[in-house]
C-alpha cells in the first residue's frame, strides 16, 4: 500500500480543511492506521481553537467611541450617510467557519478504535523504513542533482537510483521537482521546491516492486498533490534550463 | 459614485482594531493605523469588487499601510509593550471551556511568537482567511503562509502544553 509522508504543513492543511478531497482521503486513511498522526491533527485543531480564542478575547475588540466616531465622519464625508451606529457590529461575523471533514471525524473514530494494531511491532517497522527514507529525500546530494539534473535522466546515488520526472514553475515564480528514489527495498516519489534550498513538500513511499510492476495509487496522490499546488503543465526542456540557471546560488 | 463601504467598514472595526494591534502592539498606534486604513479604503473603494471578501481587502490595505508607516517613521523602536495595555476579558459565552488563566498563557505564547508567524496565526486562526486569501493578503505565497503558521501552531502547542 501506497504510505504519504505527511508533514506537518499537509496535517496542518487537513485540520484546517484546506486539503482536495483525495489528499485528504489519504490522509483520513493513515491518520486511521496511526494514533501519532491522528494525535497531531487534533494539536492543529487545538492551536486554532486555542488562538482564536485568545484573539477573539483581546481588549482590542472594543472599539473606543472616539475612534467609532471619527471614523463615522470620514464615511459621511465620502458616502454621505451616516453609518455608524445602526450596524450590529456581530452581524458580519466569520463568513467562513472551520470547515470541517466528515472523512476527518470517521478517521478518528477508526482511529480510536485501531490503536492497538497500529501500534503493533510490524507497523512500527513498516514505518521506520517509510522514515529512514524520507530523510534520504533531502539528502545534499539529491538537493545537489535537483539543481542540475534535467528532468528524464537518471542517475545512480549511494542510498538509490535517482531521477527527476519533471519540473514545474508555480504561480508565485517557485520552481518544483517531481523526482523519484529507488532503493532495494523502496521506491519513493516526491515534490521538492526550492526557496534558499531545496525541501521536500510531499512524498510517497512504497516497497519496492518487480520489474513488472505497474504504478499504484501513489500516481494518483502525487498528480493530486501536484493539482493542488497548482503546478499546472511541466516545464520545456528549455524553460526547465532556464529556471535551473536561474536558481544557481 | 464609489461604491459604497461604510456598513461593512463599521462592522468590521473591532477585527481591523485587534488585526492592527498584532502588526504594531500598541493601543494608541493602532487605532492611528485603523483610522488612516479606513480613510484609505474610502478614497480607494472602487478598488474593491462587490462579492468577493471585503476582510481580506482591508486587511490587506492595513497591512500595506503600516508597511508604509514603518518606511516613514522608522518606528520599530517606539513601540510600547502591548501587555502593559492589554487586558484579557474573557468571553464566557464564545468558549466556556477556556479559563483566562488559559487564555492568558495563549496570549502570550502567541506575544512570544516571530512577528511573521503571528501575522499569519492571527489572519488564518483569527479571522478565519483561507491560506491563499492570507498569501494575498500578506503578498507572499501559499506555501510561505503554510510553512509560518504550521510553526507557529507547533509552537503554540508546546508553550501551552497544559492547556
Amino acid at each position: 500500500m501506497a504510505e504519504l509522508h505527511l508533514t506537518d504543513e499537509i496535517l496542518m492543511a487537513f485540520a484546517d480543511g484546506e486539503l482536495d478531497e483525495s489528499v485528504a482521503a489519504a490522509v483520513a486513511q493513515v491518520m486511521a492506521q496511526d494514533p501519532s498522526v491522528a494525535r497531531r491533527i487534533v494539536d492543529f485543531q487545538q492551536s486554532r481553537r486555542l488562538s482564536r480564542s485568545a484573539f477573539e478575547s483581546s481588549l482590542s475588540s472594543k472599539v473606543p467611541i472616539e475612534l467609532q466616531a471619527a471614523i463615522s465622519a470620514r464615511i459621511e464625508a465620502h458616502e454621505g450617510v451616516n453609518s455608524a451606529g445602526k450596524v450590529d457590529l456581530h452581524e458580519v461575523r466569520r463568513t467562513r467557519l472551520i470547515r470541517s471533514f466528515p472523512l476527518m471525524r470517521m478517521a478518528l473514530a477508526a482511529c480510536l478504535a485501531g490503536i492497538a494494531v497500529a501500534t503493533g511491532y510490524f507497523f512500527g517497522r513498516q514505518v521506520d523504513r517509510e522514515a529512514s527514507q524520507i530523510a534520504q529525500l533531502e539528502d545534499p546530494l539529491i538537493r545537489r542533482e535537483l539543481s542540475r539534473l534535467e528532468s528524464g535522466r537518471d542517475l545512480e546515488l549511494p542510498m538509490g537510483r535517482f531521477r527527476v520526472i519533471s519540473s514545474y514553475q508555480l504561480a508565485n515564480g517557485a520552481l518544483c521537482r517531481e523526482f523519484e528514489l529507488k532503493s532495494a527495498s523502496r521506491s519513493a516519489g516526491a515534490v521538492a521546491c526550492r526557496a534558499n534550498e531545496w525541501n521536500v513538500t510531499f512524498a510517497v513511499s512504497n516497497p519496492a516492486k518487480s520489474a513488472d510492476y505497474t504504478p499504484s495509487s501513489g500516481g494518483d496522490l502525487m498528480d493530486s498533490y501536484l493539482q493542488n499546488l497548482g503546478a499546472g503543465q511541466p516545464l520545456e526542456e528549455k524553460a526547465e534550463a532556464r529556471a535551473l540557471a536561474e536558481f544557481m546560488p | 459614485m464609489p461604491t459604497p463601504i461604510g456598513r461593512e467598514l463599521v462592522a468590521l472595526l473591532p477585527r481591523l482594531r485587534r488585526f492592527a494591534l498584532v502588526l504594531c502592539r500598541s493601543q494608541p498606534l493602532a487605532d492611528d493605523l485603523v483610522q488612516g486604513a479606513c480613510e484609505r479604503a474610502l478614497v480607494n473603494a472602487n478598488s474593491w469588487t462587490p462579492g468577493t471578501r471585503f476582510d481580506a481587502w482591508m486587511f490587506r490595505i492595513i497591512r500595506n499601510h503600516w508597511i508604509d508607516h514603518l518606511r516613514r517613521m522608522k518606528t520599530e523602536g517606539i513601540m510600547e509593550d502591548v501587555a502593559l495595555q492589554t487586558q484579557l476579558i474573557g468571553d464566557p459565552g464564545e468558549e466556556p471551556i477556556l479559563s483566562r488563566l488559559v487564555l492568558a498563557e495563549v496570549q502570550q505564547a502567541i506575544d512570544s511568537l516571530p512577528q511573521e508567524q503571528k501575522e499569519v496565526l492571527a489572519l488564518v486562526c483569527g479571522e478565519d482567511l483561507t491560506y491563499r486569501e492570507a498569501a494575498e493578503v500578506l503578498n507572499i505565497p501559499v506555501g510561505t503562509v503554510m510553512s509560518r503558521l504550521a510553526r507557529a501552531r507547533k509552537r503554540l502547542v508546546e508553550l501551552t502544553a497544559a492547556a
